[in-house]
């Protein structure tokens, strides 16, 4: 969903997000529910997601944020179906996460291209899985390239790319099948910062051409305001919501609202809160060793 | 470092290079005079030039095309029978806990037995037939493609299944592209290894009793004495495997197309 212009563009601020109205309003397009994540480990069962429901509304653009392993892309896992629910479940566009769900995208940390497939093949990869034919997935891809500005790379293998551009490939690869959800995992983490930069100002523009809900996990603060409709606090293991903020910034965005004295100020709020979380994560683990 | 010292280093590489092309020209030679300096028995230890005119008359008398296809269709026939079966095995044990528990115990048991010692319960078996031969050339590939592939499918990066998964690929599709081709580094020095695997249990299918190929004539040869034909047969063995080996490896390297 494209951005509302009417949305009043009230001065910078961080509220929490008022509970849904009932109606006129996008239904959730991902609905998770009571859901908790263990994994077992040598000493003992790790509780990596603990009881966490939330929703996300169909367009929106909300982040992930919390302290490391707090649980953030166990809980992304899940809503791709790569992690099974101990407790509680997952329901994406009114179907559960089970099987093949080529609605759902995902761009992982590591851009994880076919080292044997070509650019073009890589991108046109999911259309051919999904059924279409040689020429059509070949053509889709190509569209998708041009749109990330690749094209000059189309028939390069993947090594010969430099990380940012390795990435934006994966973005395009996960756009190939059209998915209704984007889910994105520390997708810039590894990307120096003006690479970082340039990558956000081209997911902005993106996202206003695509029609996805995204969910981007990410630990970068000025990232997720950037970025999204909402952010998410996590807190640390177990892994809960903490807080649930509304973003109300004006859009389009660019990164220059990043030196915008009261951003900066909201953005001490949200870090306080992470640090507080950080800290406490960092004690426990002290204590149970 | 100083042109002195850059000098003497390329002086130092082309010795070498020339000590290298000189090394085997210069044992046959050393041979060749120990040979008919008659310090040795000639009979025993032929000078390479009666080993070179016993090599034409093997060419000249038909026989040799003869031995040379019947260790050729062993070699290969075995190799891509073992080669084949130990893939889709490997992908199997590989990529189903279950199918792993019921072969894996089986093969890891079988797998050290050298295929050599076979060759007995081979005649008994299948007698001199073809069949025979070609099963101890597959019983030795067999297992070391099958290891190769097994272990390179676990090392395949779970992210690639992952980012497969998530873009819809089908099962078939995982399995035959992902999972293959993220293992094919590992199969690709398993079949390496391999082939000269082949070679060693031709040797021991051939001396177990055939009627042509390259080891059969050097057992023949050497039942009558003909020691030049039996070195010959060596030369032509060794031969024959260092093209294999090389052939092999120079497909290796564009079978991993995209590095
Ligand atoms: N496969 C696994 N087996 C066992 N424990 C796991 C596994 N995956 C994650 N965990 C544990 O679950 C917790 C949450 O991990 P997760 O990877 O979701 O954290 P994260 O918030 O994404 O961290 P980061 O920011 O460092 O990526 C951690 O304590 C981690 O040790
Ligand atoms: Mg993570």
């Amino acid at each position: 969903m494209m951005h509302n212009p009417l949305r009043p563009t009230s001065p910078l601020r961080l509220v929490d997000a008022p509970p849904a109205p009932s109606s006129a309003t996008p239904q959730p397009i991902i609905r998770v529910e009571d859901l908790s994540i263990v994994f077992d480990a040598q000493r003992g069962q790790i509780i990596a997601v603990d009881r966490v429901s939330l929703d996300v509304m169909s367009g929106e653009f909300v982040s992930l944020v919390g302290p490391s392993g707090c649980g953030k892309s166990t809980l992304l896992n899940a809503m791709a179906g790569l992690e099974r629910p101990f407790e509680g479940q997952v329901m994406v566009a009114g179907g559960p996460m089970l099987g093949r769900r080529p609605d759902v995208g995902m761009v992982f940390q590591q851009p994880h291209l076919f080292p044997w497939k070509s650019v073009r093949r890589n991108v046109a990869h999911g259309p051919r899985a999904l059924g279409k034919s040689k020429t059509e997935a070949l053509r889709i891809a190509d569209d998708l390239i041009e749109m990330i500005g690749l094209t000059r790379f189309a028939s390069a293998y993947p090594h010969t790319l430099s990380g940012g551009m390795q990435q934006r490939v994966a973005i395009a690869r996960a756009l190939a099948n059209q998915p209704r959800v984007l889910l994105m995992d520390e997708p810039f983490g590894a990307l120096d910062a003006q690479t970082r930069a340039v990558m956000q100002d081209n997911l902005l523009e993106l996202r206003d051409r695509i029609n996805a809900t995204i969910v981007f996990v990410t630990h970068d603060i000025d990232e997720a305001i950037l970025l999204s409709d909402r952010v998410l606090i996590m807190s640390a293991g177990p892994g809960r919501i903490l807080r649930d903020l509304c973003v109300n910034l004006p859009r389009p965005r660019s990164s220059a609202i990043l030196t915008d004295p009261a951003y900066l100020a909201l953005k001490r709020d949200c870090l306080d809160l992470i640090r507080t979380e950080g800290r406490k994560a960092f004690e426990q683990m002290e204590t149970a060793t | 470092m100083s042109a002195g010292g850059r000098a003497r280093a390329n002086a130092a590489r082309r010795l070498s290079v020339l000590v290298g092309a000189l090394s085997v020209p210069a044992f046959v030679g050393l041979w060749e005079l120990v040979a008919r300096s008659r310090i040795v028995n000639a009979v025993l230890f032929p000078p390479p030039s009666t080993v070179a005119v016993a090599v034409l008359d093997w060419i000249h008398s038909g026989q040799f095309f003869g031995d040379l296809s019947a260790s050729l269709f062993r070699v290969t026939a075995g190799f891509a029978i073992g080669a084949t079966a130990g893939i889709v095995l490997g992908v199997l044990t590989g990529e189903f806990r279950l199918v792993s528990s019921l072969l894996s115990p089986l093969f890891h048991i079988l797998r050290p037995i050298p295929p050599i010692a076979f060759v007995p319960i081979v005649i008994l078996w299948f007698g001199l037939s073809e069949t025979g031969k070609l099963f101890l050339v597959v019983w030795g590939v067999f297992f070391t493609v099958w290891l190769a592939t097994h272990i390179g499918v676990h090392k395949v990066d779970r992210g690639l299944i992952r980012a497969a998964l998530m873009l819809g690929t089908p099962r078939r599709q995982m399995l035959s592209e992902i999972v293959l081709l993220g293992a094919l580094p590992y199969i690709v020095v398993g079949l390496r290894t391999a082939v000269s695997i082949s070679f060693y249990t031709l040797v021991a299918a051939e001396l177990a009793g055939a009627f042509a190929g390259i080891v059969y004539r050097i057992e023949i040869a050497q039942q009558n004495m003909q020691t030049g034909q039996v070195m010959g047969g060596l030369a032509a063995l060794g031969l024959l495997s260092f093209v294999a080996d090389r052939s092999f490896a120079a497909i290796a390297e564009r079978a991993v197309w995209w590095r």
